[in-house]
């Protein structure tokens, strides 16, 4: 068996035909994994985004919740000791204007 | 000769080649088993472990008031469930279940549940659902293994007791159960949808592919303002405790719309807590109650009776006995009259001055004018479980049935249906069908619901007579004086029935039913309204005296809220302005 001597020029493709090869795949394993890690972001990102637009949700109702009437008068009356006024006290500002006329 | 580059391979290389090539071989072997005659399972099952495909639960449509305030939302709420291992013995289980019961305290109904299932060998069992998020978080720092939360949705009614007979309820599953939540479950509920989940190899979440898109349930946006909402619920408890009545139910609509801006029954419950404990509490009164409306009833004896025989606006009847007889049956006055006019027997609510104006109608004609009123059929409001009230037709008619009908006897109705009575009076005698939703809000955007077409029940002419004649004058001289405001004009009719006792089948003289219905102001009527109070115990009954205030207080607030121009001034108010002041005191 007679081992061929190889010129320069063949190791330097076989070199670089290897180069390119490893780099291809480097490149296939490094998109597979940014993928799935963007996909992980995305997937975060996703999640982060409903559980914000739930918690929106749940913010409008527990306003809803601390505006509703009854609170508001009853705070009125507790704690700013306010009182309904009489139909008499209550003078309407087109009165003297409008049915004057 | 063999040169030196030639050697002949070893025993030993070409046994490790061999080996080599054998060990290969078997590998290649096994590859082609996996990759080729296994394929389809082993790819299904690569599938399963690394992909799944979740149903998407549409998220549950709000409910909103005219003014966009939230009456009902679905929030995301954790729910507990007991994951089972494989042979996992019962008695872990029930461990496991005892020390969750420290944390989160379980009713014995719930815990025999849990056991049954633990016993029957399941392996996926619900604890409790729709727990506080504060709760889980005390779970998940108990560290028991095998319990697990899952996201659900819980309906939230921030407003409380409010409204709850309109809204109705859902269930566990919210679906809805009662009210609105009912009547719209196919808006509300949206479409469930499929997406594909791929994990990774730590099972981490790292795409999802919508398979079917999930559509959310649709907003309703009502035409109830939830102020005016308010407003009413309150008056209206107020005046069932007062009263002592059994219950009490109130309706506020624009008539020119037909749009109901209140709806309220009270007793009340909250339907947070659905179904309420006391079903009686469930009861929408306003539209699911048939009862006798008494001399609320008279506005259409009178509407008929200007229609058809408009000669009779001269008539005058003589109510100086105080007492009708007819076949074994007696109907007097709440008190003696002498001689009435046509308007005067509305207006103070003459029984025996109706009787006659019935007579002098004839039932047929005042049965087609019931009928033409809508009575004994349903309104239509979009609100389940309506009752059509009941009215006999002439066949059924005994000899006491005119008469009795004439003042509010042998028929049932509803308060919506006395509210569209009204209604038509204030419209001009324009029918503007009841209606509770307003508008629609989905993925296609906001979409309004067309109004109905309105229906023209009576003459405009009839309709103003009966407006400025009779009603406005019930208000201002005769049995519906305290629904009289100080600042518009109102028009109304009060109604007092006696309720029939069916132990001694005859009607109650201590057991009454206290009404009013009306409009404001009478120009042109803002609202309308309509007032029931059952069995008032408190030494008062008439609906002059129990109901027109009611009416009176809520139009009051009602007015002032909607921004209303006062229409009159009161004559014990005195005004001053500068104005005036400098204009007397020049020389």
């Amino acid at each position: 068996m007679v081992k061929k001597k190889r010129s320069k020029l063949e190791i330097f493709l076989i070199l670089l035909g290897l180069a390119i090869a490893l780099s291809c795949l480097t490149f296939y394993i490094w998109y597979q994994t940014e993928l799935i890690r963007l996909g992980l972001e995305n997937q975060k990102a996703r999640e982060e985004i409903k559980r914000l637009e739930e918690e929106i949700k749940s913010l409008e109702a527990t306003r809803s919740s601390l505006l509703s009437p009854d609170r508001v008068e009853k705070m009125a009356r507790e704690y700013l000791h306010l009182i309904e006024p009489d139909s008499n006290q209550l003078i309407y500002e087109d009165w003297l204007t409008g049915l004057k006329k | 000769m063999k040169s030196r580059f030639q050697k002949t391979p070893s025993k030993r290389n070409l046994a490790t080649a061999a080996g080599l090539i054998f060990w290969f071989s078997l590998i290649f072997g096994r590859l082609i088993q996996l990759q080729v005659f296994q394929h389809e399972k082993l790819k299904n099952e690569a599938i399963e472990q690394n992909r799944y495909i979740r149903e998407i639960w549409p998220t549950r449509g709000s409910i909103l008031d005219c003014q966009g305030k939230i009456l009902a939302r679905s929030l995301p709420v954790p729910s507990l469930f007991l994951a089972r291992e494989k042979n996992e013995a019962s008695e872990h289980l029930f461990e496991k279940i005892n020390a969750l019961q420290s944390i989160i305290p379980l009713s014995g109904r719930e815990l025999q549940r849990i056991r049954n299932r633990i016993e029957n060998g399941d392996r996926f069992i619900w604890i409790k659902r729709k727990i506080s998020w504060e709760d889980l978080e005390r779970v998940k720092q108990a560290k028991i293994s095998g319990i697990f939360a899952q996201t659900e949705s819980k309906r939230f009614y921030p407003l409380g007791a409010h409204l709850a007979h309109v809204l109705g309820g859902v269930d566990i599953d919210d679906r809805g159960l009662a009210g609105l939540e009912y009547k719209y479950n196919d808006y509300l509920q949206g479409k469930k949808g499929r997406v594909l989940i791929l994990r990774d190899a730590f099972s981490r979440k790292y795409d999802l592919q919508v398979i079917e898109p999930s559509q959310p349930g649709c907003d309703l946006i009502l035409t109830i303002d939830s102020h005016l909402q308010y407003i009413m619920e309150r008056e209206l408890e107020k005046a069932v405790l007062e009263n002592q009545a059994s219950w009490g139910t109130v309706i506020l609509s624009r008539p020119s719309t037909g749009e109901i801006l209140a709806m309220a029954s009270f007793p009340d419950y909250d339907p947070n807590d659905f179904p309420p404990a006391d079903p009686s509490a469930q009861v929408n009164r306003a539209i699911q109650e048939n009862f006798e409306p008494g001399s609320a009833f008279k506005v259409v004896l009178a509407a008929a009776a200007l229609e058809l025989k408009p000669e009779c606006l001269q008539n005058v009847y003589d109510c100086s006995t105080g007492y009708v007889s007819l076949g074994g049956l007696t109907i007097r006055d709440h008190k003696r009259f002498s001689l009435l006019s046509f308007p005067e027997v509305f207006i103070h609510s003459s029984n025996v001055g109706a009787i006659q104006v019935a007579f002098e109608l004839g039932q047929d004609n005042f049965y087609v004018w019931i009928k033409k009123f809508g009575f004994g059929e349903k309104t239509g409001i979009d609100l389940p479980g309506e009752e059509a009230g009941i009215l006999r037709p002439p066949r059924f008619w005994t000899i006491h049935t005119l008469p009795h009908l004439a003042i509010g006897y042998e028929i049932s109705v509803t308060a919506i249906q006395l509210l569209q009575v009204i209604n038509v009076i204030a419209n001009q005698g324009v029918l503007m069908p009841s209606r509770i939703l307003k508008a629609v809000a989905g993925q296609e955007g906001l979409q309004p619901l067309s109004a109905p077409s309105p229906v023209r029940v009576m003459s405009s002419f009839v309709a103003r007579e009966l407006t400025e004649n009779i009603l406005a004058q019930v208000v201002d001289l005769g049995t519906g004086k305290a629904a009289a405001l100080d600042f518009f004009p109102a028009a109304g009719k009060t109604g007092t029935a006696q309720k029939y006792d069916p132990w001694l089948k005859t009607y109650s003289s201590f057991r009454h039913r206290s009404l009013f219905v009306g409009f404001v102001p009478v120009d042109k009527p803002a609202l309308s309204m309509v007032v029931v109070l059952d069995e008032p115990r408190a030494g008062r009954y008439y609906g002059g005296e129990v109901a027109a205030p009611v009416f009176r207080e809520i139009a009051r607030r009602a007015l002032l809220y909607l921004g209303e121009s006062p229409r009159r001034t009161p004559r014990k108010l005195i005004l001053a302005s500068k104005e005036n002041l400098r204009s007397q005191n020049r020389p």
